[in-house]
């Protein structure tokens, strides 16, 4: 300040540009000249250590990992898709929202043109088919989620209940059995609530259904008539309605409160839910869990594929990450290191994945339980516009849960909203 | 010679034209932009599919859940706004007063400003938390009878309000000190020797002289207020702004036409009537303000 200048003076101008440089040049080259590729996932896919090793392999490959929740992923990777950059090298995309970048699959690399085709046979027939439109392969499939039900066995015998997982299987061989267990469960354990939210059994319930909000022949909205929404609804509401849920929703602070406080005694649990408990409840949560069959038998909820975005700039040798991450050597290892389920016949018939135990979950035969009914798991169709209308029913049934509104009445507005949406 | 003359003609212009160009690139190019989008049918993902003309506002002047947004969106302002600015006033009528350490008791009340909003957010989130909440545990402490905070419209807009309080009091206070400052002692001193009690004199010389700055503060909670997202954001319920969309902002309904719906169109169109809104409100208080100063 105060110090007079005379003339013209350029010296800002390196400074300008230097800062202009390092602006520019964020992306491609990592550390030491190595190529850097970029991974995008969502809560926990336990790539971490895989990513060690494929550097290890790769020497001349950096990998970093992008991990955030399912919502800011997913409306991160729509953004950035729309805006054309910002989007990671290599992302996975969740069933729900495959639908939505299948409308508009120019924004990602075919990957036929890598030889993606030839991998077709690794995986199970529906979960290659969910990743690819034609000819044009989208993504490769990364886990399944099969359904189980996870339970807590120290409120379990609390409610004088039993605590074998065949025993408690043999409770509830129907979600109409489990709702009556739920009822036992409130008269004796006051202080802790049977589930965790009317929206989780609700998605379970919906998702073993072959088709629930779209008829998978055209398209078009069956929400509003089909038996297996309405009885979803029913069936979730009736228990959310009698306040014998937590009112908590995964992914949320207050439901991992609840978890670390016992809130609550079961959750249904897709394969994928077992690492959020465990990352979650911490050591301290160890040995409480179980898990066992879910009611209805059988269902897939959640699974992701790996994609491409054809913005980025090093798509073969993302895509060349993107098939080692999902071959089934990894997805064997991710299996017994991390608990994420195989969606190909060669890890889930794998005898270490068969066998394997969960001394987290009590030492629940997860192995048995998961992969073994994996050759049945069928996904539900999911419509295009699936994520639009399936928030709906979930605010629907909270209001239910809060005790402002009646099953009926939630039902008929949801509906009505539903058919606003699509219409 | 004919350089320094052209750099007398041009350096002006060059010097004043850093912020036409922000503006014109951050300011302009979006808000046309926007309005352009907003007569479209217009995914997120794949652009235009067609050209609509005015069928978005016309869809959103009968959506009720716009309704409901704009009146969660005057409901939290007014809650928010009122206290807040009589909070300020107070507190500046304080700091007015000789005090010792002045200067840090002025920083300490910004303090609540310059931390990150999503950090109040999610404090503030926990204390109102409905099982584990400082608030609720506090109110059953009393015998009072705890509240889910979320659940319902009054304590939502309540909790969602007291952050915009706890990070803008001090922020408006430091405003209405700055003013106070600038009246003329003698005015004091005169109403001193006439024997007007403090509050007499704070009631009829401080307010009224400060009383630009004190619409200077109101077109600025009105604008502020009127893009309320962080705060209900975080609060809880996702976008939608809890399960019966009790505190839904109209920012927040912005977001979840475009950012959960991907309708571009309708999202856009949302913010120009957003837009609209805010330049009337911000007319009608200017048009105040220059009477108010007039009368001064």
């Amino acid at each position: 300040m105060g110090r007079a200048r005379t003339g013209r003076s350029w010296g800002w101008l390196p400074v300008v540009l230097a800062l202009v440089a390092t602006a520019c040049g964020g992306g491609g080259d990592g550390a030491g000249g190595k190529l850097r590729l970029t991974v995008a996932t969502f809560g926990e896919f336990g790539y971490e250590p895989l990513f060690e090793e494929y550097e290890r392999l790769h020497p001349e490959v950096d990998v970093v990992g992008r991990v955030t929740d399912f919502e800011s992923h997913h409306k991160g990777l729509i953004t950035a898709l729309a805006a054309g950059r910002g989007a990671a090298d290599v992302v996975a995309v969740e069933e729900q929202y495959a639908p939505r970048v299948r409308r508009s699959k120019d924004a990602v690399v075919d990957l036929a043109g890598f030889g993606a085709l030839d991998l077709r046979d690794r995986w199970a027939p529906w979960k290659w088919e969910q990743g690819v439109d034609g000819d044009f392969v989208i993504g490769l499939g990364t886990d399944m989620g099969g359904l189980a039900l996870c339970y807590r066995r120290d409120l379990f015998e609390r409610a004088r209940l039993p605590t074998d997982r065949d025993a408690v299987a043999a409770l509830w061989p129907t979600w109409e059995r489990y709702a009556a267990v739920a009822a036992r469960f409130a008269e004796e354990v006051p202080d802790a609530k049977f589930a965790d939210s009317s929206g989780t059994i609700y998605t379970a319930v919906l998702n073993q259904a072959r088709e629930n909000y779209f008829a998978a022949a055209d398209d078009s909205f069956i929400g509003d008539a089909n038996p297996n929404v309405r009885r979803a609804f029913e069936i979730a509401g009736g228990i959310g309605a009698k306040g014998r849920t937590a009112r908590v929703a995964p992914f949320t602070p207050d439901w991992n409160v609840a978890v670390n406080q016992g809130s609550f005694a079961t959750t249904t649990c897709p394969a994928w839910m077992l690492a959020q408990i465990r990352e979650i409840g911490g050591e301290a949560g160890a040995g409480k869990w179980d898990v066992t069959t879910v009611p209805g038998g059988g269902g897939n909820w959640g699974g992701s594929h790996l994609v491409v975005p054809a913005q980025g700039a090093h798509q073969r040798e993302s895509y060349r990450l993107a098939e080692w991450l999902t071959a089934p050597e990894q997805q064997k290892r991710l299996f017994v290191d991390a608990g994420i389920l195989p969606s190909q016949p060669a890890a889930y018939q794998d005898p270490a994945v068969l066998g394997h135990t969960d001394a987290y979950f009590s030492g629940a035969p997860v192995g048995e339980l998961f992969a073994a009914s994996s050759d049945t798991v069928r996904p539900n169709y999911r419509g295009l516009r699936d994520a639009d209308v399936r928030p709906v029913f979930g605010l629907a049934l909270g209001r239910v849960e809060n005790g402002q509104r009646g099953v009926d009445q939630a039902w008929a507005e949801a509906v009505a909203e539903a058919r606003k949406l699509v219409g | 010679m004919r350089l320094a003359r052209l750099d007398r003609r041009v350096t002006p212009y060059l010097l004043v034209a850093p912020f036409f160009v922000l503006f014109g690139v951050f300011g302009l190019y979006p808000l046309a932009n926007t309005a352009w989008m907003s007569l479209h049918e217009w995914d997120l993902l794949d652009g235009p599919t067609a050209f609509t003309g005015w069928a978005n506002y016309a869809a959103l002047f009968t959506d009720p859940h716009f309704y409901n947004a704009l009146g969660n969106t005057a409901s939290i302002f007014v809650i928010a706004t009122v206290p807040q600015l009589l909070a300020a006033l107070g507190v500046a009528a304080l700091l007015d007063r000789p005090l010792r350490g002045s200067a840090v008791w002025r920083a300490a009340v910004l303090l609540p400003n310059v931390v990150p909003v999503v950090a109040v957010a999610l404090v503030l989130t926990q204390l109102f938390g409905r099982d584990q909440g400082l608030v609720n545990w506090a109110l059953t402490g009393l015998g009072v009878e705890a509240v889910d905070w979320r659940a319902h419209s009054w304590s939502a807009h309540l909790g969602v309000a007291v952050m915009v309080i706890w990070r803008w009091t001090g922020y408006n206070a430091l405003l209405y000190l700055a003013a106070m400052q600038a009246v003329p002692r003698e005015l004091h001193e005169a109403a001193e020797l006439d024997g007007a009690s403090r509050w007499r004199a704070f009631w009829s010389v401080t307010l009224p002289s400060i009383r630009p700055t004190v619409l200077f503060t109101v077109v600025m909670s009105t604008i502020g207020g009127f893009q309320l997202f962080t705060e209900p954001l975080l609060f809880g319920g996702g976008g939608s702004g809890g399960v019966d969309r009790q505190f839904q902002t109209l920012v927040m309904y912005l977001y979840e036409a475009g950012f959960q719906r991907f309708d571009a169109g309708y999202a856009a169109a949302v913010s120009w009537v957003l837009f609209v809104l805010c330049a009337v409100l911000a007319l009608i208080n200017a048009a105040l303000l220059r009477r108010v100063v007039r009368e001064a």
